[in-house]
Formats: structure tokens, sequence, C-alpha cells
């Protein structure tokens, strides 16, 4: 118990800190003109994460800006006060305490990996603080309370909606599957076996491989011999890269459906020639004809460097959405935005159109499902029975 | 099929493992030091590897670089990391080691980037040979004709040169070795050069075959290396031959038995767990340790 103790006490001397430093400003005389709006922001910016962290960063910079430029909300502009969390539990702890003590932040974006959304997501909740987890696929996040939000879909919708797409639009039947040994991996095989019974999808065999091999010789042997059908895959670009070419070279001839972290360029430049044709199950629609989504694209590619993938614009969407709730609010106050965001109604964020949230505020919208062709990433089916792949409720 | 499917990647693997583990078990004869830092070493080669190839757009040419850069690396690092520490208990230059290892890892997601580098030009990853049947790719069959080539060699080296023999002797008897006028400082120097070359190879190599080369490569081969000189009774050059072609063996064939529930890195490490509960000396028969 001495550890939370000492958490706690420092804690409170940084509130303290802050309260001393508030009170000194409000005493100089110096409110601000012009007030502002502060959004809370973590990702993670350095660490095994900070690729994903910096492109988030860079797309909500974005947002802001955007939304300052055109005017702000309710008159007053928004302020972005971003933390480093590095994708860990106590840094997502710590600055989810920062935001709230010394920031007074009361509308928070978090654009973090699972384990520091759900990390943060009970501190935010007990502040009565609005938190919209982007990219953060945990469960919990969402059953910690009823301030918080995400903008994906969980692992296991994913794997029912895969299941449905490749009984449905691909007309397979015999399926060797692929896990990745981790709870991403896990829990959307889990969704996609569960379902393939209900469509008469026969798994032939199920195989797994930890995140961190590369080297899939004896999968590769064991699905030729399974003479499938279809191949599917969860993993990540980096383990799905390696995987799809080492099948194609092993001969596996057969279509292979990967989940949702495929869909990055890098899976097409490790995978090169061998990865057209593949099906990315949740992906992001990049050719949809949205003026504000190629808008999007030119000014990240402008910032960045680089093209932005499914994180930058999920994270660029939820500030959007954040500033559109407090508009509908008419107020910033967390209960009202809160609502306001529960309310949502066909909502477009920049990865597709956002039906609404369900009683647990997990999202309902369609599923994409790219193809790789000529070395891009192609829209190739819209699913769009939402049933099939409903979210958990509350 | 099937097996020999299996067979062929098996065989693949435990090249691969061989050509790492040499080394670090050298290292471990020589100076009774666990060179966890080995397996940067393989990272460093698998990243000189993909920029070389990719500047130089010759694929041959990145793995000479490798081979080339990384003994002079190998050597530095006995140098400056363990020769000082040497007069301190084995387990100071081992916790050096693991801090290299780490800070190592780091740096190369530092300098270049936590997605990792793929080769612009691969053809060798994509060519396949159907021998009867059997697809094997080349960067596979590059693998075992290296670790016949290398292993070839060593023994040769071993048993037919002068500075061979002196390193043989310096592993298996220091002291006698010394007094016969071997010296041990430039068979240290020697084994370190030799062991990362074959380190660097083996990660480029693996680099190849991934097209892919991030910073993570060498965290698997790190502690599967360590695994595998343990059961080739460390010190022994042929116990890590023989304990690395069982590993890659017992790997690709465990998929068809355990595949569902245990993955390829679990399968391996059950199987050295049981195999050293049987045989705890390792397959050399001697204790060298």
């Amino acid at each position: 118990m001495l550890y939370p103790t000492a958490k706690l006490s420092r804690f409170t001397a940084k509130t303290l800190v802050g309260a001393v430093a508030v009170a000194a400003y409000v005493l100089a005389g110096g409110a601000p003109a012009n007030a502002q709006i502060k959004i809370g922001f973590q990702a993670p910016l350095t660490g095994f994460a900070a690729t994903d962290g910096k492109s988030a960063k860079i797309a909500a910079d974005m947002a802001i800006e955007e939304i300052n430029n055109a005017g702000g909300v309710l008159g007053q502009k928004l302020e972005l006060i971003s933390y480093d969390d590095q994708a860990k539990s106590d840094q997502a702890i710590f600055t989810a305490n920062k935001l709230i003590g010394e920031d007074g932040v009361k509308l928070v974006v978090n654009a973090s990996y699972s384990a520091s959304g759900r990390a943060a997501a009970p501190v935010f909740q007990k502040a009565g603080v609005v938190m919209i987890a982007a990219y953060g696929v945990h469960p919990e996040i969402t059953t910690t309370g009823d301030f918080m939000f995400r903008l994906v879909h969980l692992g296991p919708p994913q794997g029912r909606a895969t299941a449905l797409f490749v009984s449905n639009d691909l007309k397979l039947k015999k399926i060797s599957a692929i896990t990745m040994d981790n709870d991403y991996g896990q829990a959307t095989m889990e969704g996609f076996l569960g379902a393939a019974q209900k469509y008469g999808i026969q798994v032939i065999n199920k195989y797994s491989y930890s995140l961190t091999d590369r080297q899939f010789g004896s999968i590769v042997a064991s699905v030729k011999r399974d003479e499938p059908d279809g191949v599917y895959a969860t993993g990540y670009f980096f383990t799905g890269g390696p995987l799809v070419a080492q099948l194609r070279a092993g001969g596996v001839t057969a279509p292979i459906i990967g989940s949702q972290a495929f869909d990055s360029q890098k899976f097409i430049e490790i995978a090169g020639p061998a990865s057209e044709g593949t099906y990315i199950a949740d992906s992001f629609d990049r050719g949809r004809n949205d003026a504000a989504l190629q808008k999007f694209f030119a000014e990240f590619q402008k910032r960045a460097g680089y093209p932005p993938e499914n994180v930058a614009a999920i994270s660029y969407s939820a500030v959007e959405l954040m500033a559109d709730a407090i508009k509908r609010a008419n107020s910033a106050d967390p209960p009202k935005v809160r609502d306001a965001l529960a309310a949502t109604k066909n909502y477009p964020l920049l990865t597709g159109e956002l039906i609404g949230f369900n009683s647990l505020h997990e999202v309902i919208m369609p599923i994409s499902v790219n193809v790789v062709k000529d070395g891009k990433m192609k829209l190739f089916a819209k699913l769009g029975d939402l049933s099939a792949f409903a979210p958990p409720e509350k | 099929m099937y097996y020999i499917d299996l067979a062929v990647s098996g065989l693949s693997f435990g090249c691969m493992y061989a050509m790492m583990a040499v080394g670090l078990t050298l290292v471990y004869g020589l100076l009774r030091i666990l060179h966890v830092a080995h397996a940067a070493i393989f990272a460093l080669g698998a990243y000189i590897t993909v920029l070389v190839a990719n500047a130089s757009g010759s694929v041959g040419f990145g793995l000479l670089a490798a081979i080339a850069v990384t003994p002079l690396f190998g050597m530095a690092v006995y140098r400056l990391l363990y020769e000082p520490l040497l007069s301190y208990r084995p387990d100071v230059p081992m916790i050096a080691s693991v801090g290299l290892l780490v800070l190592m890892q780091d740096a190369f997601r530092i300098a270049f980037g936590e997605q990792g580098v793929t080769f612009q030009h691969n053809a060798y990853a994509f060519r396949i040979f159907d021998i009867a049947g059997v697809r094997v790719n080349a960067v596979q069959i590059a693998m075992l004709v290296c670790a016949i080539v290398v292993f070839a060699g060593l023994h040769f080296f071993t048993t037919h040169t002068r500075i061979g023999i002196g390193w043989r002797a310096t592993v298996s008897r220091p002291r006698i070795a010394t007094s016969f006028g071997v010296d041990a400082v430039r068979v240290r120097y020697l084994n370190f050069a030799i062991g990362s070359a074959l380190a660097a190879l083996a990660g480029g190599l693996v680099g190849l075959l991934n097209n892919l080369v991030d910073p993570v490569i060498g965290y698997v081969v790190s502690y599967k290396a360590l695994a595998i000189i343990v059961l080739g009774g460390l010190g022994s050059v042929r116990g890590t031959l023989i304990a690395s072609l069982v590993l890659g063996m017992v790997e690709s064939y465990g998929t068809i038995f355990v595949g569902t529930w245990l993955n390829r890195d679990a399968i391996a490490f059950v199987a050295l767990i049981a195999l050293l509960m049987i045989r705890p000396q390792g397959f050399s028969g001697a204790r060298t340790a």
C-alpha cells in the first residue's frame, strides 16, 4: 500500500501548487480577455508507441487550428493541453491527474493505446471529466462509466464482421485461422470464431504466433496442408507483412483476410508483391470522395512528411467531435457535453459515418473492407448489417 | 510433403540459430561472460545490411558491409565494456551487457524509427525454387548454405591453422594454452570478431527473410540463443550446432501437435525445459561450465 499513498501525496502536493499558482494568477488580475476552452490530450509521444502518438498529436493540432481559424466554439478559442503518456499505465494516471489538478481540464481526448487509456479512464470518470478514447480498444475503457466514449470498434465486433464478410461477400467455406497472441489479436479472433459457426464457415485449423515473431515457416507449411478456401489472420502490419509474404512464397494461393491493424502502407511495403489481393477488415476508406478527407490528407502530408494512418484520422475526428458536442450542448460543462456526445447522430468522422453511440458509448458505424490493389489500399466492400457486429451494451 | 515442408522450415531456423549462438558460446567458453549484447550485434548486422543494400542497390553488398563492420564493433565491445570488468564477478559484465542491449535497441528505435526499415529491392525473399514440389525461398537456401560453409570453415580453421588451434586450446584449457605461448588476448579479439560477423550474417539473412528490420529483431533470438548455448553445453561449438538444429526442428514440428494453443516461441521453451531436465549437462556430454 506504500506506492498508492506516495502517489496520492504527490498528487495532493501538485494540486496545492496548482491552486497557489491559480490564486496568484487571479490576484495579479490576469483574467484573459478571450476565454478559452481547454481540451486535454494524452498520446504516447515517446517510447515504443511514439510513431502513432506523434501522428495523433499532429492531427489533433491540425483540428484545433482549423476550429480556431473558423472562429472557435461558442465564441471561445480551443486550447489543446497535451501530455506524453508513453502508452504506459502509470504515466497515463500521472498525466490524467495533472490535466485535472493543474490544468483544470474538463474534456479530454485520449489518443493512446489500450493499456494507458484503460488506466486513465477511471481517473477522469471519478473527476467527472468527459473522455473520448480515439483508438484504444480495451473493453474496460467504456465500462468504467458514463463519461467515457470510444470511436473504434472493439475486437470481437471486428471479428464478427469479418466472418460476415468471408461468408457473404467472398463466399468462402473452409478457413485456416492464425491468431496473434495478444489481447487485440485474441479478442478479434474470438469474435470471428463465434460468428463463423453461425455463417457455416468451417475453421479447419487454428494457429497462434507471438507478437515478436516474424518467421512463419511452420504455420505456412500447416496452412498448405489444410488446403483452405481462405486464410484469416489477426495481427499488426509488422507481423502481417512477413506472414503474407511467407504464405505466398510457400505456395498458399487462397485469399488472405487480415485484421484492422494490417491497414498501413508499411504492410504493402513489407509484403511487396505478395500483398496484392489481401483483404483488410475494418479498415480506413482513403479514397472516399469527401472534400474534408482529401483536405486532411493533403494538409497532414504537408505537416508530417508522410501520409496519415488510421490513428491520425481518428484523433483528428475525436477533437472535431468534441468541439461539435460543445456546440450542440451550448456549453463546455462536462455533463452537458457528455449528453450531447451520447446524442450524436450521423456524424461524419474521417474514418466513416458515425451513426451514433450505444448505451455503453461504443460506436455504431458500418465497417469498410479494403483490398490491396496495385500497391494501394482500395475500398472493396462496405458492411452495413449493423446487427451482425453490434457492440456490447451496458 | 507436409513433413518435408516442416523440415525445410525447421532446418532454416536451426541454421540461423546456430550462426547466432556460436559466437555466444565461444565468448562464454573464453571469458565466462554471458554476452547478452550479442543480440544487439545481430540487430546491428541486420540494420547495416538493409541500410547499405538500400543505399547501394545490392543486397550482397549490404551483407558484406555487415560482415565487415560488426567485427570491429564486437572487438570494441570487448575492449571497452568487458575488459575493464574482467576482474569482477561474471555477473557484473553480464549486467553491463544487458545494459548495452537495451541501449542499442532504443538507439535503433530512435535512429531508424519504430516501424522498421524494409528492403527496397529484395528479389531473394520473393524468389521461390520448386524442388520436387517443395517450395523453398532463396533466403532459406542461403541460410542453409551459409551455415554449412561457416561451420565447415570453422572446423578447418580450428583444426588446421595455428591461430585456430590456439583458439580452441584457449577455450578448453586457457592456462595451459598460455603457457604454450598462445596469446590469450589476441584469441579474445579473434573470438569477438568472428562471433560478431556470424551474428551479423544471421541478422542480415533474417532481415531479408522477413523483408523487415525493426528494433525488436534481436529480441527473440537473444533469449533463444542463451537457451541454446546452455542446451549445447556451455562453450561447446558442436553442442551448440546440435542444439540449434534440434530447436529449429522442435519448433517446426511442434506446430503440428500444439500449434493451436501454443505459439512457436512457447513450444521452443517448453522443449528446452524438458530437454534440460532430462539432460542437464546439455548435448556436448562433458560439463565445461
